[in-house]
């Protein structure tokens, strides 16, 4: 018999799993397919940006302090996920996360860091790995093998000397990831560069490559293991910062690693590859979930479920051809889905489609349309919870860890959980 | 659906491709992909590739797919990826399989044709001219891990064999597979005295090769034969569990045959629902408070590596929980992808290397926890991982026999 079923094994998932486990609970996580922590950018975003309008925003109107911005953002922002939750309990979550492994994550000062991206912008976020590090230097080079996929360094230099007034170059260096290969893929110069042989190679093409910039700006590709980038950062004998690409993401896997490490060593039963496709209940409570297993179905009885399975990109929330938003596997009433122009044409535009999802308490427990819970022992967690546009707010990751602190904490304390600051449902 | 192997017919599969979201996951732990550039990646000669599949194959570097399943396992999409390439690299071979993969796959012939003669076969393949004959004939890597023969068959043993003690717990139907008939025949026979010792009725009807090896090697019309007749023979009663110590075998009778090769057999589907590797079917008493836990304390620290093959199946690591429940023995979870054999593909003279070089890590692992002993629960697994490490390695049920004070 096991204490808690997780379903879910993105950032909120693997949260509440470290979380119950150290409070002593068992835990069995299930997941269909691996967590989506690796197509994020290994970062931990809290709150980015405050929109008031709907353009893209250039990065001074970033959030320098994003907790001193909350109230605020909240005012303007009903209904949304931090506003079921005690404003403090946010920084705390986050700081317990990133003490959960502290080789990889930089403990947060209470600002946002600015980081560059692919294109040569700057992005902000909360937590960093310390090869991430910005710091607003005057000149940069920027160097990139020639044979990896989706990173242009001319591209991002120019871009960068409009974007953060730097002075940047790019510069190509000629270093396939593995003998003739011409478009080699992120992890596959990580898995080279993890090899010492390969790392001297590669700084030695950098080092030859650039003039006396203050700063070198490389492709985040410094390695899956930790220790790989300030070895590379050494060699060079300059500050290096890496540009986060796109999917797949090298920091993404260098911190789901470590995380599901973290979980699994903490006694976590991680089950991989199926999917939970039904539960059992008795009155208000669940009482076991549905796993289709190969050849049957198969119920594992449970006392408590945290249920974090993400949003439309998971396929926990579909919507059908006459728009009807319904979530999948609890049939949890979905919060906005009934609003005029879930989409717009307008790219830009707010998308509230984005903001659909499951209302809850503070304890996590979805609600009813009455506001009533519906399930007593069941807590809903990270993507699916309504309310937020996270890519536009930068602000998914802190919702994922501190909705799934609270999960967990109301499942080891019931009855201790504080009543939210603020219920707006 | 259509048994074939016309990719027009492999709807299965096929209704999953549009599901592939380009994620990429599948090629961050593609263990193929990861150590050799021959192979071009599980998304691409998968979801990607068949889209221009019309009955010919667009991407040769299919055939370097070791068919773990991986990708599939790790799809959050859902997409059947290794499924769709089995099919496709069936279809690819079809008009020219190799005489090599012909024979490797026909385990019971393997067996069969040892056991009489099993010190001369057994001499035969440790010898070094012998085996480089092999290699230049018949195309099996001369250091490849072979199969030992023994002149007992597990049949031979069950025919004298009378439980120690009455069943108290009900009946169950105990398949040994091929590797348990004719080579490992030791886990087979721990496995039954582990279940009678637990007060079941162990049945065990006559049987065959559930056509795996067949299916790996894209011989899909022999191996649909093979897995129907053994599930007629398996499918003695609606209510009784199938235990096994075969772990791709069971996989294969659980959704492979139905997933890849698209059989829709009733008594296949019925068998399938009902078979159990034997760590599942115990962990699962275990988390029930069923199973008895006066185990004899194991003072060792052992490395216990999952075959692709068990974790496909959805289940986690029923063996890596249940050998924890056993005092003074620390498990350590090899947290490596896959031991680089994959079924017959790490043998095949021109893919050894990637065999070894996919394997490396859970090596390395063994050698460093304890060069002695390391737990798997396949066979062709645990003879890789022998071959590489000079360790011995046993299914998990050896362990738990001895810490039932049977051995």
């Amino acid at each position: 018999m096991t204490d808690t079923i997780i379903v879910g094994a993105g950032l909120s998932g693997l949260s509440a799993a470290i979380r119950l486990a150290q409070a002593g609970a068992k835990v069995t996580l299930f997941t269909f397919g691996l967590g989506g922590i690796q197509l994020g950018q290994g970062t931990i975003d809290v709150l980015g940006y405050s929109l008031a309008g709907s353009r893209p925003t250039p990065a001074d109107t970033a959030i320098t302090d994003p907790f001193a911005a909350m109230s605020q953002h909240l005012t303007g922002h009903p209904g949304h996920p931090y506003a079921t939750v005690p404003l403090a309990s946010i920084r705390d979550s986050v700081d317990w996360l990133a003490a959960l492994v502290p080789d990889l994550l930089t403990p947060g000062d209470g600002v946002n860091h600015m980081v560059p991206t692919a294109l040569g912008g700057l992005r902000p976020t909360y937590l960093i790995q310390p090869s991430m590090t910005w710091s607003n230097p005057s000149s940069i080079a920027v160097v990139s093998p020639r044979q990896i996929k989706d990173f242009y360094p001319r591209l991002a230099a120019a871009n960068l000397t409009k974007t953060a007034h730097v002075d940047a170059h790019g510069y190509h260096i000629d270093l396939p990831a593995r003998p003739g290969e011409v478009d080699s893929s992120p992890v596959a110069y990580a898995t080279a560069l993890d090899r010492s042989d390969f790392a001297r190679r590669f700084v030695e093409l950098v080092a030859n490559a650039i003039a006396d910039e203050e700063v070198i700006g490389l492709p985040a590709i410094l390695g899956l293991h930790p220790d790989t980038a300030e070895s590379i950062a050494r060699a060079l004998g300059r500050p290096v910062v890496e540009f986060l690409l796109p999917p797949p993401s090298v920091p993404g896997m260098r911190l789901n690693v470590a995380l599901t490490q973290r979980a699994k060593d903490l006694g976590v039963r991680v089950v991989i590859g199926s999917k939970v496709t039904g539960f059992t209940s008795a009155g208000a409570k669940v009482t076991g979930v549905v796993v289709a297993q190969a050849g049957r179905d198969q119920t594992y009885p449970c006392d408590h479920v945290v249920y974090a399975p993400g949003g439309f990109e998971s396929g926990a929330l579909t919507m059908d051809s006459y728009g009807g938003v319904r979530e999948t596997l609890f049939d949890l009433p979905v919060v906005g889905a009934t609003a005029e122009d879930l989409i717009t044409g307008d790219y830009w535009a707010d998308q509230r489609l984005f903001a659909c999802g499951v209302a809850v308490d503070s304890a996590m427990t979805p609600l009813d349309v009455l506001g009533q819970p519906i399930y007593t022992n069941l807590h809903a967690v990270g993507g699916l919870l309504a309310g937020a546009v996270r890519w536009t707010e930068k602000s998914g990751d802190g919702i994922a860890i501190t909705s799934a602190v609270r999960a967990a904490d109301a499942i080891v304390s019931p009855g201790v959980t504080p009543t939210t600051n603020e219920r707006t449902r | 659906m259509f048994e074939s192997t016309s990719h027009e017919h492999n709807l299965l599969a096929r209704a999953s491709l549009d599901q592939c979201v380009k994620c990429t996951i599948c090629e961050t732990q593609c263990p193929v992909m990861a150590v050799t550039p021959a192979f071009s990646g599980p998304k691409f000669v998968g979801p990607q590739a068949e889209r221009y599949r019309h009955g010919e194959s667009v991407d040769h570097s299919l055939d370097y797919c070791s068919s773990c399943g991986t990708c599939t396992l790790v799809c959050p999409q859902g997409v059947k990826i290794a499924e769709l390439n089995s099919v496709a690299r069936a279809a690819m071979k079809k008009d020219h399989m190799p005489l090599r993969d012909q024979l490797i796959s026909r385990t019971i012939m393997m067996g069969a044709v040892m056991r009489p003669v099993a010190p001369i076969a057994n001499a035969v393949l440790a010898n070094g001219a012998a085996r480089w004959m092999i290699e230049k004939v018949v195309g099996v890597h001369r250091k490849a891990a072979m199969p030992t023969a023994h002149t007992r068959t597990f049949a031979s043993w069950w025919k004298k064999h009378t439980p120690a003690q009455s069943a108290t717990a009900g009946k169950v139907v105990f398949f040994h597979g091929c590797a348990g008939q004719y080579f490992e025949v030791e886990t087979s026979i721990k496995a039954v005295e582990v279940l009678e010792h637990l007060g079941y009725e162990v049945v065990v009807p006559p049987q065959g090769c559930c056509g795996l090896p067949l299916q790996s090697n894209g011989i899909f019309d022999t191996a649909r034969g093979y897995v129907k007749t053994l599930a007629e023979r398996l499918n003695i009663a609606d209510d009784v569990p199938i235990i096994t110590a075969a772990g791709s075998c069971a996989g294969m009778l659980k959704h492979e045959a139905h997933e890849i090769m698209g059989v829709d057999d009733p008594a296949v589907l019925r068998v399938g629902g009902r078979t159990r590797e034997i760590s599942e079917f115990l962990l699962d008493l275990a988390d029930r408070g069923k199973l008895p836990l006066d185990f004899s304390p194991i003072n060792l620290e052992v490395v216990y590596h999952v075959p692709c093959q068990v974790k496909g199946q959805g289940m986690g690591k029923p063996a890596l929980e249940l050998l924890r429940l056993i005092p003074g023995l620390t498990v350590v979870d090899s947290d490596a992808t896959c031991c680089g054999i994959a079924g017959t593909y790490g043998l095949k003279k021109e893919k050894y290397d990637v065999g070894q070089a996919v394997g490396k890590p859970l090596f390395d692992k063994v050698r460093d926890v304890n060069p002695k002993l390391a737990v798997c629960d396949t066979e062709t697994c645990r003879w890789q991982i022998a071959a590489a490490t000079g360790a011995k390695v046993v299914h998990p049920v050896w362990l738990l026999h001895q810490a039932y004070g049977l051995s």
